[in-house]
């Protein structure tokens, strides 16, 4: 949960990349880690294994002057990936204000997609909290390998719903998109608490019809969530 | 409309002397109250060695962690953490249900005076949270007030 100090003048945010094994997090806080102005961010903290897996979680603290007269801090985590971490996302997921899910475009992991994102819903909500009210934005991330999902696949997939989310198409190798996926839900969250509460954002247009893929596999093909 | 929880310049005003009044008896370092998503709800002492808000996360992730195998033995969560090192040492203890204290002291003191002085230190500051979500004091902003470029720059 944000929490204001009016003596230090300090806003916190906690946001969190969520997603399965592999998928980016970690390179995706690798990134902005690199390219944020040093005197605007602290150290990442990564507690991974030996082979670079994450364990616990990739910490990385941003400072930004965004609402007047305060300094912000956006504090970004990810979570272990590994399907066995589960009770280590819970914990991470703790107090977040803000969510970022980072999924995999190649075919083969769609299914790990839905599965993460249920995954998300269900410890959402046993905290008690639903997925529509925290600020979150889709990452469909690794555009740029060849065996990829067309976004109106994965749109079906991921975010066929209701309140549909904001997607970006991400390449966290190079840095593409990695800051407007950050910049959006640092907006869609500051203004959840902004006296008009009206997010500035363009709300995509419904996929009503998914688009076949190009050489599918029956059991490649995941249910929509 | 949603707010953000606040602590007014009283509220940190009593928070820091309750903190202030048990470094002193203690003779500890730093002490940092948290909340157990790792975020810094407020601090007292010589900070200027360490980030405090990376200090925060882990200790949030270690304390959290350390409830996982309380419950492997049937507790609830340990009450109070120690970690030991060569020259500077952790204690950290649960205020409430949402909020950790963490405590830094060298070899000026000692475990058992820092644990027993810690005790009603997180008393007294759980009483002045609990007084705050009582308040229910909340902020918000209007929408003008946030910059409208964007937050992070890829530089």
């Amino acid at each position: 949960m944000s929490i204001i100090n009016y003596a230090s003048r300090e806003i916190q945010f906690k946001i969190v990349y969520y997603g399965p094994a592999l998928c980016g997090k970690t390179t995706n806080l690798a990134y902005i880690h690199q390219r944020v102005n040093p005197q605007n961010r602290g150290d990442l903290v990564s507690l991974a294994t030996a082979a670079d897996r994450t364990l616990f979680f990739d910490f990385l603290p941003l400072n930004a002057v965004v609402i007047k007269g305060f300094v912000t801090k956006f504090q970004l985590y990810t979570v272990p990936g590994q399907v066995i971490y589960n009770a280590t996302r819970q914990l991470v997921l703790r107090s977040c204000d803000g969510l970022v899910f980072v999924a995999d475009s190649q075919w083969e992991k769609m299914e790990e997609n839905v599965e993460s994102f249920k995954n998300l819903v269900d410890n959402l909500a046993r905290q008690n909290v639903a997925i529509d009210d925290v600020p979150c934005v889709l990452e469909y991330n690794k555009r740029d390998l060849p065996n990829i999902a067309p976004i109106n696949y994965m749109e079906y997939v991921l975010n066929n719903r209701k309140k549909r989310l904001q997607s970006f198409e991400v390449m966290s190798s190079t840095g593409q998109n990695v800051f407007a996926t950050l910049n959006a839900v640092s907006q869609i969250l500051l203004h959840k608490f902004s006296k008009q509460s009206e997010v500035p954002q363009t709300t995509p247009a419904p996929v009503a019809i998914p688009v076949e893929p190009p050489t599918p596999t029956p059991e490649r093909r995941s249910a929509p969530v | 409309m949603n707010s953000i929880p606040v602590l007014t310049v009283k509220d940190v005003a009593m928070l820091d002397g309750v903190l202030g009044d048990f470094l002193k008896k203690a003779e500890a370092d730093l002490t940092v109250v948290i909340d157990r998503g790792g975020n810094v709800i407020s601090r007292f002492g010589d900070s200027s060695v360490m980030d405090v808000t990376i200090f925060a996360a882990l200790a949030a992730g270690s304390f959290a962690a350390t409830c996982e195998l309380a419950r492997r033995i049937g507790e609830i969560e340990f009450n109070a953490l120690y970690h030991q090192g060569n020259g500077s040492h952790m204690f950290m203890n649960s205020v409430d249900d949402d909020t950790i204290m963490i405590t830094v002291f060298g070899a000026d003191t000692n475990v058992g005076l820092v644990r027993y002085y810690s005790i009603a230190a997180a008393q007294s500051v759980a009483a002045i949270l609990k007084s705050l979500r009582h308040a229910g004091h909340g902020f918000t902003f209007d929408a003008s007030d946030i910059s409208a470029a964007p937050i992070f720059a890829d530089s």
